[in-house]
């Protein structure tokens, strides 16, 4: 019993480089063996919404999504953006590109380039990629009375009138949807606030796990047509995808979140163990002193 | 009632009416409740104000946080050591920058008083500006102008994660004996707060950025939640005008608390049928 | 005096007062200004502020290095790091790309396979379509960063097509073009340090909840039990804790509760022992093996807590921050904190 009391003492006062190098190898080694361990994602009736918002929108219809995440925040958001564009053009859906971050431009173009080409969609036609334009919500303000006010040419430097798809786009009330991949601000609450709340337009958003408080009041109120939050919500939707691509049948490589699951799982799980160890080496002491 | 409610109420209800007048013309249509909430808002906040000015003593609740700023410099200065003072991330155009940059100005003053030296990283330029503005006039106002150097406050990145980085590396190159986190923080707030941790250093952080509260509860000495943060520099100053805009802001809150039963109740009486008004349609 | 405080202080009034009731105007000049012109005014002083930034931070840099001070060997990292992204940024473009046209009679097929080997694709057919399909000039899809790389493949090209030009991108849109410099740059140096950095919160948020999430009080329990339940609920491995295990954890929630009240230890540990011993025979006879009720499933216990007590929390806090806000504003649109102009 002694013993045992002992080990829990000295497991309530670890150094934390021990905890972190268990912590380190708890994530490490399902990434690099992920058959290990095979979780079973179920998708939350958040992401459900999403996926169902954007499966009722038809072949032909617009989307703008507006990439508002950098490095950083790439892990968590990526996956959501790539899954997002994989089930827009499997529905033949136009996706216009926007960006409120620096960073989105880069974010844009490497979404864009990694999904387009298996989906056989060309640039100005399919996909087109306006990019950046600094001023947080007055841009917003912007696409939501004159795009080309804000924009008269696109990342590469075209003018919108040589891209065919933006022949009728004047302004956000010509889109028939938007989907925020948001790490911040500006972000989702300033779509609501500026552009999809006062014109009426649906707004779903994929944000970083942190900010789900943040953003939550607005998904209550039906301003946001539900979240996807975080790593787990990009693993959920990437389930949903996958599950409507093979009804389709389209063929496509697996989504990167739902892989990363696992890790992130046995990561909570040490966590909530060294809670527990902390908490009864804590009692134990605690007893320890006061017979002392 | 006294009679300054009354000219404020009939001031209100003029320039309300004013507003319903010119609606169309001169003013917005469908903006009438957020002009009232407005003009609600100011009205009350300036009546407290000025009742503050007339002499009215205005009783604030102790905030151990704020309390604890002169203790920590006194300790920094014990042990020999820095302090830290970070700003937050964002811009000047952010109200937490200027809140941070409004306390970072009573710190200079005790860091002047009690001749410990300031660390000052900034992300933003202009807040670079801001800050040695409050600091030189602040070591002024302490007779310490001598003890000020514009190196105090440094500029190190715009990017987020670069700038958690370098302070991280100012923590634990300096080993600073007092960290102050008051502004608008993102996801670098438990980087810095746990690596203030890990020195020893007594923590004090303050910030409008709700995701980030959690975080700096759990690894600070003393945390400024919400309201708290945006009442210090009226809290510290001890201007009477600044606290009467506390007791106005509390008073607002009160409002809003009435209008939100108010709201419940009269939404609960609409939707059971027993009367025809629905105040949400009218919000 | 004047310069320093009264104009800055009339500046800071009438702009604050022309946003803030600027929202009520029916004028196009002034709904202008509001919703487009103040931000852009200051987007543009912020832009050029970040010179000054920029300065500093280089000054201290070299002063560092020069003087020899403490840890001076980092600062020629910084230093090196910011002319590297400068010369990536405005001196060298990258994003170079070949053109090519008026490829000679039955050489599309070679042409075809040269850039389909450089491309490394399989099939070489795709480009000889597109090849035919393009009207003026095709631009063949790779970008090359060095000029030098750019003419190796066009001489492999030479022999076979009429007209081949190499060009490059514009000056600005270089920096978000694949095979610049810059863009090499971000995608190699700056997105996996930003990732490392973010990816360090997971230890801290491990060292933290190790050494805060302590049973001290009341408060602190109910802390501790809603973040373990919202840490498992959330990720896949929550929908694999059975029925059972949760009504272990709710037995010894109701211990922790009814401890205060019960002092003889052994009739506490009797009641927690007895309670799950009961929870779990009658579970098994409710058949809650094969159907377990929503009560005992943590990922939908996270949802309630996320749906309710978090959210009613997060709203009353968000409601007085606003409030913050707004009466801080307030002070600084009427003049009353003067604070921010530095006294």
């Amino acid at each position: 019993m002694e013993t045992i009391k002992k080990i829990f003492i000295v497991l309530g006062s670890l150094d934390r480089r021990i905890i972190f190098i268990i912590v380190g190898l708890s994530v490490l080694i399902p990434l690099l063996k992920p058959e290990w361990v095979d979780l079973p994602i179920r998708p939350t009736p958040e992401s459900q919404i999403v996926f169902d918002e954007i499966n009722k929108l038809n072949e032909g219809d617009k989307v703008l999504l507006s990439f508002e995440y950098g490095p950083s925040t790439k892990p968590e958001i990526h996956p959501m953006a790539i899954a997002i564009l994989k089930h827009l053009y499997a529905k033949n859906i136009q996706v216009y590109g926007f960006a409120l971050w620096p960073d989105g431009n880069f974010m844009s173009t490497e979404a864009f380039s990694e999904v387009s080409d298996d989906y056989d969609k060309k640039y100005g036609v399919d996909y087109v990629n306006l990019g950046y334009k600094p001023g947080g919500e007055a841009v917003i303000k912007g696409i939501a009375s004159d795009i080309r006010t804000l924009y008269p040419a696109d990342l590469q430097g075209t003018s919108l009138n040589d891209i065919p798809m933006m022949k009728d786009v004047i302004n956000i009330e010509d889109f028939d949807f938007v989907f925020s991949l948001s790490a911040g601000y500006p972000g989702s609450k300033e779509w609501v606030q500026y552009a999809c709340d006062p014109k009426n337009i649906p707004l779903s958003t994929g944000c970083t796990s942190i900010q789900v408080t943040d953003i939550m009041p607005y998904v209550e109120n039906d301003q946001i047509r539900g979240i996807l939050a975080g790593m787990p919500g990009a693993a959920e939707y990437e389930s949903l995808v996958e599950a409507e691509l093979q009804k389709m049948e389209i063929s496509g490589k697996p989504g990167e979140a739902s892989g990363m699951m696992a890790a992130q799982s046995i990561a909570h799980v040490v966590i909530v163990l060294f809670i527990i160890f902390g908490n009864i080496s804590y009692f134990i002491t605690r007893k320890k002193n006061r017979k002392g | 009632m006294n009679n300054k409610v009354i000219i404020w109420s009939v001031l209100f209800l003029i320039l309300l009416g004013l507003y319903v007048l010119g609606e169309g013309l001169i003013f917005v249509e469908g903006s009438r409740v957020k002009f009232a909430a407005i003009l609600l808002v100011s009205i009350t906040i300036y009546y407290y104000i000025d009742r503050a000015r007339s002499g009215e003593e205005i009783y604030l609740r102790t905030i151990p946080g704020l309390k604890a700023l002169e203790e920590a410099v006194g300790r920094a200065t014990e042990m020999g050591k820095s302090v830290l003072f970070v700003p937050g991330i964002s811009d000047l155009d952010q109200v937490e920058t200027i809140t941070g940059l409004n306390i970072l100005g009573h710190v200079a003053e005790h860091t002047a008083k009690y001749e410990a030296s300031l660390n000052v990283p900034v992300s933003k330029s202009i807040v670079m500006e801001a800050g040695r503005d409050i600091c030189k006039e602040s070591y002024l106002r302490a007779g310490r102008p001598d003890l000020y150097s514009d190196n105090m406050v440094h500029y190190i990145s715009d990017e987020q994660f670069a700038y958690a980085a370098g302070v991280n590396g100012i923590m634990q190159r300096e080993k600073p004996a007092a960290c102050f986190y008051l502004g608008k923080f993102y996801a670098e707030s438990l980087i810095l707060a746990e690596t203030g941790n890990s020195i020893g250093a007594i923590q004090i952080a303050g910030t409008g950025s709700m995701a980030q509260i959690p975080f700096f509860v759990t690894a600070c000495d003393y945390t400024l939640i919400g309201e708290e943060f945006f009442t210090a520099s009226a809290y510290l100053s001890k201007k009477p005008e600044l606290l009467g805009s506390i007791k106005g802001q509390d008073i607002v809150k009160l409002l809003v608390m009435a209008m939100m039963v108010l709201t419940v109740v009269l939404n609960g009486l609409f939707q059971t049928g027993w009367i025809n008004f629905d105040i949400l349609s009218y919000l | 005096m004047l310069l320093k405080r009264q104009i800055p202080l009339m500046i800071v009034i009438g702009v604050g007062l022309l946003t803030l009731f600027g929202n009520f105007i029916n004028n196009e000049a002034v709904r202008g200004f509001v919703d487009n012109d103040a931000t852009q005014w200051f987007d543009i002083i912020a832009s050029f502020a970040i010179f000054l930034g920029a300065l500093n931070m280089l000054k201290l840099q070299l002063i560092k290095i020069i003087k020899k001070q403490k840890n001076w060997q980092y600062s020629i990292l910084a230093v090196a790091g910011f002319a590297f992204a400068i010369f990536a940024g405005f001196f060298y473009r990258g994003a170079n790309f070949i053109t090519i046209a008026d490829i000679q009679d039955g050489q599309l097929a070679i042409v075809s396979g040269i850039i389909a080997e450089e491309l490394n694709e399989t099939n070489p057919y795709d480009i000889k379509t597109k090849i035919m399909g393009s009207q003026d000039e095709y631009e063949i899809d790779k970008l090359f960063m060095t000029e030098g790389n750019a003419k190796l493949f066009m001489e492999k090209l030479t022999p076979f097509v009429g007209v081949i030009n190499l060009k490059s991108k514009p000056w600005g849109a270089h920096v978000q073009t694949k095979g610049s410099l810059f863009y090499w740059m971000f995608i190699n140096m700056i997105t996996p340090l930003g990732a490392t950095m973010f990816a360090l919160l997971a230890f801290f948020v491990a060292s933290a909840s190790y050494r805060a999430f302590r049973i001290r009080n009341f408060e602190a329990t109910l802390l501790l039990v809603a973040g373990i339940i919202l840490m498992l609920g959330r990720v896949p491995i929550g929908n694999l804790i059975p029925w059972w295990v949760v009504s272990i954890m709710l037995m010894f929630g109701i211990g922790a509760i009814a401890a205060p009240f019960i002092k003889e230890r052994k009739i506490l540990l009797g009641i927690v022992s007895g309670g799950i011993i009961i929870f779990i025979i009658f579970g098994t006879l409710m058949g809650w093996n094969q159907t377990p009720p929503a009560l005992l499933s943590i990922p939908i216990i996270q949802d309630w807590i996320f749906a309710f007590p978090a959210m009613a929390g997060s709203r009353a806090l968000m409601i007085g921050i606003a409030l913050g806000i707004v009466a801080t504003s307030f002070r600084i649109i009427i003049g009353l904190d003067k604070s921010v102009l530095g006294g």
